[in-house]
This record gives structure tokens, C-alpha cells and sequence, in this order.
């Protein structure tokens, strides 16, 4: 799914994109000296946040035209990189502060996630419900090894994503404010 | 003005929503966290006048590679069960980790066994391995054994995730190596190095340390069946590394850490009051530290024993410490292995052969005593390099088995896992 959502569309149209995610998936189930090439990559990059899946498979199906554009991107793209910030500097020590320890006793971060999702649902925000609904529903039931909250919330990559595209955001911004700003001149 | 109400379906998502999240809130209560288990008491020998003891023996058998970082475990049978990683050199991807069992008969350690390689960890966990390191072994009060090493997928020690084993037959199964979920940053950054610590509702207190962007200690809180169920911070910054944890009663408990700063060279040490949920600041002891492992146990009369490295630069002397329970006061009681240069200077390769012919002879131990002669053909880079020859005598790992007898395992020149033993006489007589 990565891979698909990096690739480029090639001009290609529904049927030719849905053939393409089922063969780059099913290449990634292909075993190299016993391990396959999605192992290959999950020994890299960990196993994804729930949010993150939620996240890759709104974008296939986006990229592949069976859902309509997202309401609020912004919004997503916030929340998880707020996440995202708030945790790694720190729980990598730059911090007295270890924010993942939260995720163990995880009863204060529900009732904010909570708020937060409801707030969305409010907002009509649907994708970032859906993703922080998914993680929740997910930690519930335990699909993943970890104990942690925070391990189904966000994950490096999804961190990185939402820093980068709200960086490429706000310069888009700031030069559009620019030319217009030259423009009025 | 008008108040717009929500439809059904959305008054229906607000509604699933809320039972989603109090179901969530209601499943997951905090922790308990338990206090430290208790030490058992010494199995005493009735009316007998303890004789000091103190022998040594080496652990490991094999004459070729490059052994490190090794623990003991004390089994109910009386023996032992060591662990240690060996390969062509640390980092390598045939490094292996290994175990021996002591026999407590025959006073000797038996035969080598590999319990993980790079393809065992990769089969358990699915994940690519590049290289295995410091592995810890320890016997749980449920008679569960618990394996725990090291393994990197990318990078170098930095890109460490700690992974398990566990056993319910003293180690003749394991179980598939598993890893543990330690950290949310791409589950790295986490080493092993130091004795795990038993609550008394079975849970394990797991000292761990972190060396990617920061260099502090944690103890890791650990379910009876081994998962991750909380984290507290033992120190903080840039110059901590490998925290050995010691109980001193149900709540208190101290961590000495191996200092990896620039400023003082001393041994660091942490206090808990309420069995590892917080520590205070670390502060320096008297012993120095050249940035290398110690480890400590606690003694009957509410003291520590610490083996250590207590010098300003360089691993040539290995010493064995005790101190009260404060730590003000430190005796030192033996220097268990050590350079004939005093400052530690590298020999010439002659020279060098001599020398840890003898210490050969005097360590081993007479079930590897014919190995003399094919162990002296065999040093290498090991222990020579273009300067000269040199002696390491690092990384102890100490217990106190439930006969009383405390039991010292350490890499011997890079070369051999040594196994020193003693008792409560040998130290008494130290100590008057």
C-alpha cells in the first residue's frame, strides 16, 4: 500500500490502479532467503498504527476513485502531527517527561481522544474519526502485541507524513499570501 | 434562533462512539504495581561452621570466538544455568548466544548449547536481524526460566529491541523468540544488560537501558507472562547506561549506573521508595567508572556486594566491592582479576602469552585445563592488537543463589566467560 500510494497514477484509470495494488500486494507476500518482502519492510519501519492502516486504505481507495475527497485534511494532518511531536523527542529521552508511560495507564488519554473525536464527528471530520474510532475498537480488542495506546494512535511514519504535508501546506500558504500581497502592491 | 438538532444516524454515531471509548476506559484499568519479591531465605546448613569458599572455573568451552556480556542464573537443583553472546566479534552476524549449566556435583561447567542465533530471532519474529547481543537469564519464583537479549534489524546498538524467550522446563524447550514492545519509536533504542528484578505478584522489573538520542536507564515493568504493562524513568540526559537494580526490602531498592558522560568517571547511583515506580536523580558514588558494566547484589546484613571496573579509563581490573546500604562507605574486597601493569599498559605478544598462561591456569578451572596449550595458539585479535596485547576483565553480572553462595560471571579477556564463587565466610573473613 505504501509503495502504491508513492508510485505516481501513470495516467492509468480505475481498473488498471486496482490491478496495480493487487499485484504490488501480492509481491510483497513474496519470500527472499525466508522472509518476505513486507517482513523485509515491517523489520524497518515496525508494525503500523491502526490509524495508519485506517489512513493508507482511505488514500488506496482515494487514489483508486471509489471515495470522494475527504472533508478537513488539515485537521487530520494536525492531530497526528501534534501526536507525533508531543511523543518521539521525548520518550527518546529529549525530555524528563516519558509521554508514552500515558499510554500504559491509557484512562486519561481516552476521555481526551474521546472529546477529540467526538469534536470531529461534529466537524464532520469523518476520516479522522475513523482513524481514531479504528485505534480505539482496535486497542480494545488487543490486534497488536503492544499494551500501549499510543502504539495504535501513530507511528513514526504517519508522524513524518503529517509534518511533511503540513510543511508543504504552509509553504503553499505563505507564498500564495506572498503573490498576492506582490500582486496588490 | 433556532437550535439545530442531529439527526438519528448522527445521534446514533455519537452514541457508538461513547460506548467505543467508555468500553476502552473500562478495560483498561491502570497497572497494579506490585512490591519487590522478597529474597528467599538461605537454605541453612544445620550446625555447620561455614568454610570459606572461593573458586573459580571458566564457563564457556569454546577456544575461537569472541565471548562477552554474560548472566547466571541459580537453578532449584542446585545448579546453574549460564548465558553469554559469542561470535567471530561483537556485532558480527554469527554471533550467537549461548548457555552452559553448571553442574554442582562435579564443581564444573558443562558443554556449550546455542539457545539464539540471527535465524531463530528472525523466524520468531519475522523480522529481518542483522546482529545479536547482551543476553540476561533469569529464574522467575514460578520456576518459569526467562531469556532476554538484544537484536538489531537496522543500524548499530542504537537500533536495539530487547526480545524473549521463556521456558517451563529449566531450559531444556523454549519457547519462539517474541519482541518486546518497548518503545513507539519504531520499537528501538532499547538494551538489555542487567539482572531482571521479581515483584511478588510475579511480575518482573526489567532494568533496560537507551542509547539513540539520549543515554538513560528505565525499569521496564513487565506482566508475569512477559509484556510490557509500564515504564519509569531511572535517569535522564546523556550519561547513564545499564542500570543494575538491587532490592533492599519490598519497597526501597538502588540502581548503579554505568556512567557514560565526561565530567566525573563515577559510578551513578539511583534510590526507589516504592519498588521502582520512581527514582530520584542519580548521583556519583566513590568508585570510579570507565563507562563499563557493574553489577551488585544485596548481602544478609543489608549491605551491597559490588563487582566493578573502579578505574578512570580502561577495563584491565576487575575488583569486587562492599558497601553499606547508604553507599557512603565502600571496602574493597578483592581484585578478582587484574593486569600485572598497574596502569594497564599493552604487552608485547611473548610477553602476553606468559603472562595469561598463568592466569590461564589459575582461572580455568581442571575441567579446562588441557585446553592450555590450544587456547595460547589461538589468541588473536582478541586481545592483540597493533599496540600490543592487552587485558579485559568487563561486564559482571553477580547473583546469590538460594544456597547462600553468590556467583560472579565475566567476560575474561574477551576470550572466556569466567565463574567465580564464593560464600558468606570467604567474605567474612575479607571484611574483619
Amino acid at each position: 500500500m505504501i509503495l502504491f500510494l508513492l508510485l505516481p497514477s501513470f495516467g492509468l484509470n480505475k481498473a488498471w490502479r486496482v490491478a496495480l495494488l493487487l499485484a504490488l500486494l501480492a509481491v510483497s507476500f513474496i519470500p527472499l532467503d525466508g522472509l518476505t518482502l513486507a517482513a523485509y519492510l515491517r523489520s524497518h519501519i515496525d508494525d503500523l498504527a491502526v490509524t495508519t492502516l485506517v489512513f493508507m486504505a482511505w488514500g488506496c481507495l482515494r487514489r483508486m476513485d471509489f471515495l470522494p475527497p475527504a472533508r478537513g485534511q488539515t485537521g487530520v494532518l494536525t492531530v497526528f502531527a501534534v501526536m507525533a511531536l508531543a511523543l518521539y523527542p521525548a520518550t527518546l529521552g529529549m525530555s524528563d517527561l516519558d509521554p508514552y508511560r500515558f499510554g500504559f495507564s491509557p484512562r486519561p488519554m481516552l476521555v481526551f481522544v474521546a472529546l477529540l473525536t467526538l469534536g470531529l464527528f461534529y466537524l464532520r471530520n469523518y476520516l479522522a474519526v475513523v482513524m481514531l474510532a479504528g485505534a480505539t475498537l482496535a486497542f480494545v480488542v488487543g490486534i497488536k502485541p503492544s499494551h500501549n495506546y499510543w502504539d495504535y494512535l501513530v507511528d513514526p511514519l504517519l508522524g513524518l507524513y503529517c509534518c511533511l504535508a503540513l510543511l508543504v501546506l504552509a509553504m503553499g500558504w505563505i507564498y500564495g499570501r506572498l503573490g498576492t500581497l506582490r500582486r496588490s502592491a | 434562533m433556532r437550535i439545530k438538532l442531529p439527526s438519528l444516524p448522527a445521534v446514533g454515531a455519537y452514541l457508538a462512539l461513547s460506548c467505543l471509548f467508555a468500553g476502552a476506559w473500562f478495560s483498561h484499568p491502570a497497572p497494579v504495581h506490585s512490591s519487590f519479591a522478597l529474597m528467599k531465605p538461605v537454605m541453612a546448613v544445620a550446625d555447620q561452621v561455614a568454610k570459606p569458599i572461593y573458586t573459580s572455573r571458566f564457563a564457556s568451552s569454546g577456544l575461537v570466538d569472541f565471548v562477552h556480556s554474560s548472566a547466571v542464573t541459580a537453578l532449584p537443583d542446585g545448579s546453574l544455568m549460564a548465558v553469554w553472546f559469542a561470535g567471530t566479534r561483537e556485532g558480527a552476524a554469527d554471533v550467537q548466544v549461548r548457555s552452559a549449566r553448571f553442574d554442582a556435583k562435579s564443581g564444573e561447567w558443562g558443554a556449550e548449547q546455542v539457545l539464539a542465533t540471527r535465524d531463530s530471532t528472525q523466524q520468531g519474529t519475522r523480522k529481518y536481524i542483522r546482529k545479536l547481543g547482551n543476553p540476561v537469564v533469569a529464574l522467575a519464583p514460578d520456576n518459569r526460566l526467562w531469556l532476554f537479549y538484544v537484536s538489531v534489524s537496522m543500524g548499530g546498538w542504537a537500533g536495539s529491541a530487547v526480545n524473549v524467550m521463556v521456558s517451563d522446563d529449566y531450559g531444556r524447550q523454549w519457547s519462539e523468540p517474541r519482541q518486546l514492545i518497548t518503545s513507539p519509536f519504531l520499537n528501538i533504542s532499547t538494551l538489555v544488560r542487567s539482572a531482571p528484578v521479581f515483584h511478588a505478584d510475579g511480575s518482573i522489573g526489567l532494568p533496560v537501558y537507551h542509547e539513540f538520542l539520549g543515554k538513560f536507564a528505565e525499569y521496564l515493568y513487565l506482566s508475569a507472562d512477559g509484556n510490557v504493562i509500564d515504564k519509569y524513568r531511572i535517569s535522564h540526559g546523556n550519561n547513564s547506561l545499564q542500570p543494575t537494580v538491587v532490592p533492599l526490602d519490598g519497597q526501597r531498592g538502588v540502581a548503579l549506573l554505568r556512567y557514560a558522560g565526561n565530567t566525573h568517571h563515577r559510578v551513578l547511583a539511583s534510590r526507589t521508595e516504592d519498588a521502582g515506580q520512581t527514582w530520584s536523580e542519580p548521583y556519583p558514588l566513590d568508585p570510579s567508572n570507565p563507562n563499563s558494566s557493574l553489577a551488585a547484589v544485596a548481602t544478609p546484613e543489608h549491605g551491597l556486594l559490588v563487582a566493578l571496573n573502579d578505574l578512570q579509563e580502561g577495563r584491565f581490573k576487575l575488583s569486587l566491592y562492599g558497601t553499606d546500604a547508604e553507599m557512603d562507605d565502600w571496602r574493597s574486597l578483592r581484585d578478582l582479576d587484574k593486569s600485572p601493569d598497574p596502569l594497564g599498559a599493552p604487552f608485547s605478544p611473548e610477553a602476553y602469552k606468559e603472562i595469561i598462561g598463568q592466569e590461564f591456569r589459575g582461572s580455568s578451572g581442571a575441567l579446562r585445563q588441557p585446553l592450555e596449550a590450544q587456547f595460547l595458539s589461538n589468541l588473536d585479535t582478541r586481545v592483540c592488537k597493533n599496540q600490543g596485547c592487552e587485558f579485559e576483565y568487563e561486564y559482571p553480572y553477580f547473583i546469590r543463589s538460594p544456597d547462600g553462595m553468590y556467583h560472579l560471571v565475566y567476560s575474561w579477556n574477551n576470550t572466556f566467560i569466567k565463574h567465580v564463587t564464593f560464600n558468606d565466610a570467604w567474605l567474612a573473613e575479607r571484611v574483619h
